[in-house]
């Protein structure tokens, strides 16, 4: 339960204190995340990675049980959260927004929002706080957002609404099979494969649209550009990852019967998501809005892995999420660094960075190749296993699916090479600040640790995923 | 019953406090009243108390639950528009009498047992309502409002006594339970269709009170001549009173016929969400915006009439309960802001002007919109989650609807955080305000999640 009160409590407290010191009091409120997931990772093995309920009330009347509680699957994405918080928390911390108290308070919410996610082992409470981790980045985005931000922002918040009102239809109609909304009741449904379509198709339509999947993924792109850079990394690194998680825990576990008739759609769909995305972002001018592309690409490929849902692609996808939301904060706070000392983002003004920056375009250069998946970074073992399992499926996905290598390569480079080499546009550039030293630091650090050594996540994450393909199986058998 | 007197006391005492010139003692002796009424029945839960042999009224734990709502919203609106009334204090005593014996007639909805008792409730409800909306002298529209409100009032209270003339002639009975006794005894040979006229002209007549399409038009003009008190008020409790009898009536007198006009109300319910929403998006004027969303939520209210099961009543007052607290708080909201052109744009920048105000503004919209923790999500999920298994195609385009919806609220809110070109001007806020907003915030807030732990009913 402290999991969740820390957030909620610094959120608190947040609007209160003072304004010279509220960014301490936010980098403060992000370290207890971290210290403490460190505790519950310690605790967590040395019961030998038995699942933890830790909160849990009488079922009510009309079947809502408030249970949360999270396993390896969970406590990995619990991990995530925290530590992309803390590390969006300490870029931010030389910028103007760290000192703001609304701010801190709302990405605080946002953490407790998606630790809620992450937690709920109780459908109805699932949806609550994936609605509540709207509030906090919608308000982020349109208090500090950039120009333009009213239309874009009423898209988004209608786009991810939408989609979640759908997500609440399917958890009505599932729940009038069940006795309760506890994960387990639910998964003991059996659906008649009608039924069950719909049910698979009103949770498809809230993810696809949050992840995105191509053609839901209009909103994106300009959502991205506008919201200023913590509410950038929010949606990237921690908002997609709930839809891609909610895949893994509840779309498919709840109505297996229909996976056979979604998995080949969504694949495609997502495929044609790697090499659209891709192909656009090479065209682009705008930095910000070549990531916000480059990350639908990524994406995509994470998805159409997911939906083959066996224990390779799963840990795959798993790992691959981690590297994303790692690789998405550092690139966009590149971005953003070249923003507020150049005043653009377009790359034809800018140029020659690395010369007068080396600290920068070192940590930025690392952060290019992780993001093209060179060997010992996290993104190879993520995106080397996703492609084999998209290959086993069959060759011609495995095949299409392999030119992200290729795409990736070119836009990340380009993008990199238009920036940072050729004659310098500018008499002097700050180089990196230690906050942004650090969180560099951090991330590079984590990339090549998982990357060297990817073994430790699939130790966390194995037995709960076998455990999860187990009660898939047992459902999938009764149907047949 | 004697939380009724009490209530009715309270109000006759205020009249002739107001002698006085101290609208301050009006006050207090209004809300002593109605917390008084408050605690009575809170005490007569589970263990109904009979003064006289009368059996018009009753007052069983439904009636109680709902009773209390009504009294809360009552004394909401009273509190709310005290600093606007005491600015006359030669006239404080009746508008706050006059708001107190409509709610002697919302109570008296709430509890009736037979038809002729609802009838008067509807009128004592009604005529104060009538007046007030007009209090505005100065004020063209709310001239106007009064004006509409009373014509249509008029003509739909005697569709309504047609509707009961009809019914008696049919089952020869005003009470409920005998009604609903000829019937079924009747459906045996066979319904007169004297029955059906009257029930049709009963429905026609509820659908004017609670404002469904295509009874509907009178409301956004009402509701936005009207003080923001009394619209506020009449949102609120006449919602919660009209909504209270039209369940009453209908489920526990019509069970039998359920046939025959749950599909009527089932059309209407979409017509009526639609037409709600699809006027609200294009909408300028705040108080005509929460006028056709209050359309929209009739439609999803009247989900619950058609649901047959023992949730329902609950359900409904929940959905209603968390509505009145959105609605009293915004209409405060906008009183404060005190645009006489009532725009949405006059919300521009709230954030800066007043972070109080802004907040208790965003939250009561969200929850109008049904943003999940806040209690407008719980009376939606109840409402729409009770009627899948009746009705799926109904509450898949009652979700869809809700979809519509949110691009209104979403308008205001982006206002409320508005920074460019806002005036920097600070709102005073009067310390009644703050406690009401205050209480407001809290129950949408964590109102849900603590209703939902308990069975209400």
């Amino acid at each position: 339960m402290e999991i969740l009160l820390i957030p909620s409590l610094f959120a608190l407290l947040a609007l209160f204190v003072p304004g010279k010191v509220v960014r301490v009091f936010g980098l403060v409120g992000g370290l207890a995340s971290v210290i403490l997931t460190c505790v519950l990772v310690c605790k967590f093995q040395q019961n030998g990675g038995q699942a933890v309920t830790f909160f849990e009330l009488a079922q009510n009347n009309f079947g809502f049980t408030s249970k949360m509680g999270y396993d390896g699957i969970g406590l990995f994405m619990i991990i995530l959260t925290n530590v992309i918080t803390f590390i969006i928390l300490l870029s931010n911390f030389n910028r103007e927004v760290a000192q703001n108290k609304l701010f801190t308070a709302m990405l605080f919410l946002m953490q407790a929002a998606l630790l809620g996610v992450f937690t709920s082992m109780d459908g109805l409470l699932f949806y609550i706080f994936w609605e509540i981790s709207l509030i906090p980045i919608f308000i982020i985005a349109l208090s500090f957002g950039g120009s333009d931000r009213k239309r874009t922002l009423t898209k988004f918040f209608i786009y991810t609404f939408v989609g979640s009102l759908a997500m609440l239809a399917s958890l009505i109609a599932i729940k009038s099979y069940a006795t309760s909304f506890a994960i387990e009741d639910l998964m003991a449904v059996e659906l008649s494969s009608k039924v069950a379509f719909w049910i698979f198709g009103g949770f498809f339509l809230a993810f696809a649209i949050k992840i995105p999947l191509f053609p839901f993924h209009t909103w994106q792109p300009s959502t991205y550009s506008t919201a200023p850079m913590a509410g950038t990394m929010l949606l990237s690194a921690l908002m997609l990852k709930m839809a891609l998680y909610g895949m893994i825990r509840w779309m498919v576990p709840l109505a297996p019967e229909a996976l056979n008739d979604f998995q080949y759609p969504i694949i495609v769909l997502g495929i044609i998501g790697v090499v659209y995305a891709g192909v656009i972002a090479i065209k682009q001018s705008d930095m910000k809005r070549l990531f916000a592309f480059a990350s639908i690409s990524h994406v995509g490929l994470i998805a159409a892995g997911i939906i083959i849902f066996d224990k390779e692609n799963l840990t795959a996808a798993l790992i691959q999420m981690f590297n994303h939301s790692l690789v998405a904060v550092g690139l966009f706070l590149s971005v953003d660094i070249l923003e507020k000392r150049m005043g653009t983002r377009k790359l034809e003004e800018l140029g020659g960075v690395a010369k007068l920056a080396p600290k920068f375009g070192f940590m930025f250069a690392a952060l290019a190749l992780a993001s093209v998946s060179v060997p010992f970074t996290s993104g190879f073992i993520g995106e080397f296993l996703l492609l084999k399992g998209l290959y086993s499926y069959h060759w011609v996905v495995g095949l299409i699916a392999g030119t992200t290598l290729v795409l990736g390569a070119v836009y990340t480079l380009r993008a990199y090479q238009l920036s940072m080499y050729g004659a310098p546009k500018m008499a002097s550039f700050e180089d990196l600040t230690w906050n942004e030293w650090l969180a560099y630091f951090i991330i590079m650090a984590i990339i090549v640790i998982v990357g060297v050594c990817p073994q430790m996540i699939i130790d966390t994450v194995g037995p709960s995923i076998d455990q999860l393909l187990e009660s898939y199986k047992i459902s999938n058998t009764i149907i047949k | 019953m004697d939380a009724l007197i009490v209530i009715f006391l309270s109000g006759l005492i205020s009249l002739f406090v107001a002698f006085t010139k101290k609208p301050i003692l009006v006050l207090l002796t209004s809300s002593i009243g109605i917390l008084a009424a408050i605690g009575l029945f809170i005490a007569q839960w589970n263990n109904p108390v009979t003064l006289f042999s009368y059996e018009g009224l009753e007052f069983t734990n439904s009636a109680i639950l709902y009773s209390i709502a009504a009294c809360i919203f009552g004394l909401f609106s009273i509190l709310v528009g005290y600093n606007i009334y005491s600015k006359q204090p030669e006239h404080t005593g009746e508008y706050i009498s006059l708001m107190v014996f409509s709610l002697v007639g919302a109570v008296c909805m709430l509890a009736f047992t037979d038809m002729f008792m609802f009838f008067l409730g509807l009128e004592i409800l009604s005529i104060p309502i009538y007046v007030m909306a007009g209090t505005k002298k100065s004020d063209l529209r709310s001239s106007e409002a009064s004006l509409k409100y009373f014509l249509m009032g008029a003509f739909a209270t005697g569709v309504l006594l047609f509707g009961i003339a009809w019914t008696y002639g049919a089952t020869g009975s005003f009470k409920l339970t005998e009604i609903a006794t000829a019937i079924s005894t009747a459906s045996e040979t066979g319904q007169s269709s004297i029955l059906y006229v009257g029930i049709l002209l009963i429905l026609a007549s509820f659908l004017f009170k609670v404002g469904a399409a295509p009874f509907h038009f009178w409301s956004p003009d009402v509701y936005e001549g009207s003080p923001n008190t009394v619209t506020g008020f009449m949102a609120a409790v006449v919602k919660l009173g009209a909504f209270g009898a039209f369940y009453k009536i209908f489920n526990v007198a019509f069970p039998e016929v359920h046939g025959f006009w749950a599909p009527a109300i089932m059309v209407l319910a979409v017509v009526t969400m639609f037409i709600g929403n699809l006027s609200a998006l294009s909408q300028v004027h705040f108080k005509r915006l929460l006028a056709y969303s209050s359309i929209t939520h009739v439609g999803y209210a009247l989900l619950t009439i058609i649901t047959v099961s023992s949730n329902s009543e609950a359900n409904l007052w929940v959905y209603l309960f968390g509505y009145g607290f959105s609605i009293i708080a915004l209409v405060t909201i906008a009183q404060l802001l005190n645009d006489d052109e009532d725009k949405i744009d006059a919300f521009k920048g709230l954030a800066k002007r007043s972070p109080f105000l802004a907040a208790v503004a965003v939250l009561s919209l969200l929850s109008l919109a049904g943003v999940p923790p806040l209690i407008g999500f719980f009376g939606k999920y109840l409402v729409f989650s009770e009627a899948f298994t009746q009705y799926p195609i109904l509450v898949i385009v009652a979700i869809a609807n809700s979809g519509i919806g949110v691009y209104y609220y979403l308008k205001t809110i982006i206002a409320i955080f508005q920074k460019e070109d806002v005036s920097e001007e600070k709102i005073e806020i009067p310390s009644l305000q703050v406690v009401v907003l205050s209480i407001c915030a809290l129950t949408i807030l964590v109102g849900g999640l603590v209703l939902s732990q308990y069975k209400m009913l």
